[in-house]
């Protein structure tokens, strides 16, 4: 019998939500608060919040609507990940406290603080309008509703991952970039940019992507995958950021950013010498005066501390090149033969 | 002894050439035996996939086809061609096509990919292969009077489908690494976040910031240095160091180690031989 | 404050339809969408199935005339049939356009649009993207609307319309974010505020926030509603939370098992089976756990929904929500193990009477989608129809408020009202004679309203339901708001969602009494067939004084006879 009630013991614990508190109309700087419950195994994170907020201070304030993991709004961090408080048991967050027993609850970040766990959206859909996350339909007004788009298994595949996001935001305040900087476009518009501008339906791709190679665009993620590791629909936000990137790459005029020659530098010197020809990266992505400017002093303390071969470059290439390079080269017979079978 | 291929990176053929020292050094020591391969080639960065995923796969494939050669798992010390080759080797055994497109090339090598080699980490073989409690064994010269901040960097962590060792987002064997090397290992809330390396050319004031962040708080939390099993995190932390902590106005520096030299520190091998010295920041 | 010409009252898809539609009938007005969610957070979202049209994609045979004729079946003949008309035959232009302005649609081998089976459909009409129909459709109209310039009021809560006599000035609402009430003086007001089942909340699958606000604003103005008493429960909700499986994973083959492992949908609708219409297969549900054919548990009794022979492909590409929700909430994996559901409040037929133009019996005063009642529905809505009932008729209404706007004289919202307004909710924190906890309130109201106006009704039930609504009507009176502050007060805003869904189960539970009869969605045991002589009427719920007034209207009819609804 003892068995018996120390499993029902074990269903039922005392836990503590750290939450983050800050007031702007009271609070000259945040704080946090700890709510101590009793919870049971398969309650979530939000009905833990909602419970404290019925009972225990009604002051706590976080947003929370469907419960079901589809609108969205109760994004926040949870010991230190930001995810959905609907989707997320207590139970498994307990395993990942740092202080036993104890859950803390913080504000998404990388958006402007309005009270406790709310943020403010406004900068999101702000650019969502720059970037144009809509479609721009093929279809004349006066067609409009008569007929539909066919459109292909294999095309909707293409946007299908990209249309579950929720905007619930999590890889926007798990961004690196955007810590860094406000301006930067964001996962989710990233996202959302790469499913118009693979839609055939839509007629403004080239308008986009020329938005999307600019300054604060898509060459400025740095592919820390985080966007990708706490997107709480598991989309794969990477893939859509490497497609957009290979997209510019294809079209002209976009090529023309620092991004896109540095990415293409590395094929040149695989090519040539079969390594990365460090040393020059830097003049190849911004030009001379750029580097002269910025990395010259740096350049100088490193020569001193032989970290790097002064130049003129004396990197020494793979072994056995030759052959590499016929190989290289024939496959780049094979990428052109097969663009062209694509563009008839 | 247990031998192993070993890829060529090309900033450790360059910019931090002390990582590939200093396992030259210590290797012996703890069973493990790297043979370099000479002919393998830049893995594209985390660039060449998007650019043209066709030569992308050719060179990778063919960078593992050498490992497999020599009927040995591929060993990386740098997060990023580690995160580059397992995401190529990852697509041409999803792929026939793409497998057969680029074996029918590597035929004319003598080489072939046949996906039997595993593509692993430094950090990975001292954790699986020697084991936490073989090297607190040869610790001579134990870290223990040193606090260290583990910065693990993303790409041996991320994106997890491709990685998959350790917790994405709350990772533990470069803790243990250092625990067992005798060392206290800081709870260090960037210990999984991004060094900004990837956008240094492209957006540099946004990558500085990213890098000061991670400095500010290894600082804060009174590290004695940062360890990292990235040679790329390396060159931001320890090379741009600097200049990352004068955009952030803060007067202050930390060293940074490779996870490689924190090795030799321990097993005995001094400063100048692991060529620490050529750091930036001392 | 310049007049709006429209002011939209919710930003989900009837709201995001009718401004998108108000704004290409006449760019030149002055149009503003309020929304107390940012509008892709609304309810639309959740709907997974899909909607109907009679595209003829999948069934070469399907036709408008057939859709019309399952609908008004459906509707257990208390549908409109002109506005029934209305919906289907828009059905197949609203699809196209949504296609045309960037929905994704699954899609069929000669890619057009894909169509699936829906329960009390005679054809294969109903259009989806896998199981994310509805939230994709908002994505793509809230992205439109972003593109069109729309004006949107996000994170504001309407109060109360302005009104002098019968005459509309326009909405009080509170800006959330400030705390401040704000007046939005118009020419026309479209209440899109979406349901009213949440009253039933934890034993209902909807939002948080579906409290029939926009209905409980009407009703408080002196506007009639319409047949409240019918509320659509859907048969499968998760057991523990009421959330929703979607009629979709019955729709791609889930079978209905009892704990003797029967399908005993084969006793209730032997043809349909699964596929039977959602009040019929609710009330089954019910019968199978009340006759002690349920598995049990302390979350209480259900059934089986079993997808396991569907195979984990299908599972994971046509129903890949369904088994997120099922791992989240139940801990259950589709694939591997049936999902425990049970009855849940999911749907509100009834709402604010308006006619086909979505206008109300007040000048200027529209409303569209789930707050509305046209009545295409009746007494019990088809799956699938939901999502095409707030299209068409938000569309509607968006063109008739914007052809119509200059007709209404604007006139402004007096400063006192604002003052007073804001007075009032300030009470609410005052401590003296405030004392009661809101939380406590919601939770008895669903209670009472599942136990004694749920799937089975009788009038003692109802009585007592009455009595209860009525006692927890006296304690709200004595509600606190222990959060004093302005900006972003969630405390304030639950007590005001509970003020609405007070006043609304009153009309539902009097609507139930009245009704002496079994139709549709609305089952009373002690009156267990459909009257048509007494009953085939709409009901109508109008605020007098401090109580309702119950009042009827009649059904328009059309091609189709009453005839007995079987499956």
């Amino acid at each position: 019998m003892t068995g018996v009630t120390e499993l029902h013991k074990e269903e039922k614990r005392d836990i503590t939500l750290r939450v983050f508190r800050f007031n702007p109309q009271v609070d000259s700087k945040p704080y946090f608060d700890d709510y101590t419950i009793q919870t049971e195994k398969g309650i979530t994170v939000l009905r833990s919040l909602n419970y404290i907020k019925e009972h225990v201070d009604a002051s706590v304030s976080f947003r929370a609507f469907c419960q079901a993991g589809i609108c969205g709004s109760c994004g926040m961090r949870i010991n230190g990940i930001s995810k959905l408080a609907c989707t997320t048991q207590v139970w498994d967050e307990l395993e990942k406290a740092r202080e036993p027993g104890v859950i803390k609850i913080e504000p998404l970040r990388n958006m402007p603080l309005i009270k406790d766990l709310i943020v403010d959206m406004d900068p999101l859909v702000d650019k969502m309008k720059h970037y144009s996350n809509w479609v721009e339909s093929r279809m004349p007004e006066h067609d409009m509703g008569k007929k539909e788009f066919l459109v292909s298994e294999e095309e909707f595949l293409k946007y299908d991952k990209a249309t579950d996001c929720i905007l619930c935001a999590s890889c926007v305040s798990e961004c690196t970039i955007l810590r860094a900087h406000k301006e930067y476009v964001s996962p989710a518009v990233l996202l959302k940019s790469y499913r118009m501008n693979v839609d055939s339906r839509d007629a403004i791709h080239d308008v986009r992507l020329g938005e999307l190679v600019k300054d604060h665009g898509v060459w400025d993620c740095t592919h820390c995958y985080r966007c990708q590791e706490t997107c709480v629909k598991h989309i794969p936000i990477m893939d859509a950021i490497h497609g957009i990137r290979e997209d510019a790459l294809e079209v002209r005029g976009a090529r023309d950013t620092s991004g896109a020659k540095h990415a293409e530098a590395f094929m040149e010197d695989i090519e040539k010498k079969g390594k990365l020809v460090e040393a020059t990266l830097p003049i190849r992505t911004n030009g001379i005066a750029w580097t002269l400017q910025n990395l010259l002093p740096m350049a100088m303390k490193m020569i001193m501390k032989r970290r790097t071969p002064p130049p003129p470059p004396l990197v020494k290439p793979a072994k056995g090149m030759k052959k590499f390079r016929e190989l290289f080269r024939e496959m780049t017979e094979h990428v052109k033969a097969e663009q062209k079978s694509h563009k008839k | 002894m247990k031998r192993y291929a070993y890829y060529l990176s090309c900033i450790n053929e360059s910019m931090t050439k002390e990582v590939d020292r200093s396992i030259d050094l210590w290797q012996n020591d703890l069973g493990i035996e790297m043979v370099k391969l000479h002919e393998s080639t830049c893995c594209g960065g985390s660039n060449l996939d998007y650019v043209s995923p066709k030569h992308f796969a050719l060179v990778n494939g063919r960078n593992i086809a050498l490992a497999e050669k020599l009927g040995l798992d591929l060993v990386v010390s740098c997060n990023t061609c580690l995160m580059t080759i397992r995401t190529a080797k990852k697509k041409l055994d999803e792929s026939p096509d793409l497998k057969k497109e680029v074996n029918d090339l590597l035929k004319k090598e003598g080489l072939e990919y046949k996906g039997t080699s595993n593509v692993r980490h430094l950090l990975w073989v001292l954790a699986e292969d020697v084991g936490f409690e073989a090297i607190r064994q040869k610790v001579r010269v134990p870290l223990n009077k040193y606090r260290i901040a583990p910065f693990y960097g993303c790409h041996i962590l991320r994106p997890s489908t491709v990685l998959g060792k350790d917790d994405p987002l709350d990772p533990s064997s470069l803790d243990k690494l250092i625990e067992a090397l005798g060392g206290t290992s800081l709870p260090y809330e960037h210990k999984n976040r991004c060094c900004g390396f990837h956008t240094l050319l492209v957006a540099e004031e946004e990558s500085l910031n990213v890098a000061a962040e991670a400095l500010e708080e290894a600082i804060q939390i009174k590290a004695d240095f940062i360890v990292t099993p990235c040679p790329l995190c390396h060159t931001v932390l320890d090379g741009y160091q600097a200049k990352a902590l004068k955009q952030a106005h803060i007067q202050s520096s930390i060293p940074v180690f490779h996870l490689s030299e924190m090795v030799g520190l321990a097993l005995g091998y001094t400063d100048k031989q692991l060529g620490i010295k050529r750091h930036i920041v001392s | 404050m310049k007049p709006f010409d429209i002011v939209i009252v919710g930003g989900g898809g009837a709201g995001l339809y009718a401004a998108m539609e108000a704004m290409k009938t006449n760019p030149s007005l002055n149009i503003a969408v309020l929304s107390k969610v940012y509008p892709n957070r609304s309810h639309t979202s959740a709907a997974q199935g899909g909607a109907n049209a009679a595209l003829a994609n999948k069934a070469k045979d399907d036709t408008v005339e057939l859709h019309i004729f399952d609908t008004i079946k459906g509707s257990d003949y208390l549908a409109d049939q002109d506005a029934v008309e209305i919906l289907c035959s828009e059905a197949p232009k609203i699809i196209r356009e949504l296609d045309n302005i960037g929905t994704p649609w699954s899609r069929l081998d000669d890619n057009t649009i894909a169509q699936r089976p829906f329960g009390g459909a005679g054809r294969p009409r109903c259009c989806y993207c896998a199981d994310k129909t509805g939230h994709t459709i908002l994505q793509t109209l809230y992205e439109q609307c972003l593109k069109k310039g729309v004006f949107f009021f996000n994170e504001y809560f309407a109060l109360n319309l302005s009104v002098n006599g019968s005459r509309m000035k326009g909405l009080v609402a509170m800006n959330i974010k400030t705390g401040k009430v704000e007046a939005f003086p118009a020419r026309t007001v479209i209440l899109a505020t979406g349901g009213y089942a949440k009253m039933y909340w934890n034993r209902s699958s909807n939002a948080a926030g579906n409290t029939g606000d926009g209905q409980a604003i009407a009703y408080r103005a002196g506007i009639p509603l319409k047949d409240m008493e019918f509320v659509q429960f859907h048969p499968t909700g998760l057991r523990k939370s009421g959330l929703l499986v979607t009629e979709g994973a019955r729709g791609e083959g889930g079978y209905l098992i009892n704990k003797d492992g029967e399908r005993f949908m084969s006793r209730y609708a032997p043809e349909k089976m699964e596929l039977g219409p959602r009040d019929l297969v609710s009330r089954s549900l019910e019968t199978e756990i009340l006759q002690g054919r349920g598995f049990d548990s302390p979350a209480g009794k259900y059934i089986h929904l079993d997808l396991t022979h569907l195979g984990a492909d299908l599972i994971k590409s046509r129903l890949p929500q369904i088994r997120e929700m099922s791992m989240y909430f139940e801990g259950v994996d589709p694939i591997e193990e049936p999902i425990p559901v049970r009855p849940t409040a999911h749907y509100s037929m009834g709402g604010i009477d308006t006619d086909n133009f979505g206008r109300t019996v007040m000048d200027g005063v529209y409303s569209a989608g789930e707050s509305a009642c046209v009545s295409v529905h009746g007494a019990n809505r088809l799956g699938g129809n939901s999502l095409l009932d707030i299209l068409v008729f938000g569309r509607i209404a968006g063109r008739a408020a914007a052809e119509e706007a200059r007709k209404f004289e604007p006139s402004q919202i007096t400063e006192q009202e604002v003052r007073d307004t804001e007075a009032l909710l300030r009470s609410y924190m005052q401590p003296s004679g405030h004392f009661e906890r809101y939380g406590a309130l919601r939770e008895e109201l669903g209670q009472t309203l599942a136990n004694n106006v749920g799937i089975y009704r009788e009038a003692s039930k109802i009585h007592k339901g009455i009595a209860e609504i009525h006692d927890l009507r006296e304690r709200f009176r004595h509600v606190r708001v222990f959060d004093t502050s302005d900006v972003y007060n969630t405390n304030l805003l639950q007590v005001l969602e509970l003020k609405n869904m007070l006043d609304l189960a009153e009309t539902v539970a009097a609507g139930a009494l009245a009704r002496e009869e079994s139709r549709g969605s609305h089952t009373r045991t002690d009156f267990p067939v459909r009257d048509d002589e007494k009953w085939h009427k709409h009901t109508l719920a109008t605020l007098d004084g401090d109580s309702v007034r119950l009042g009827e209207k009649p059904v328009i009819m059309g091609r189709y006879e009453l005839q007995e609804r079987t499956y």
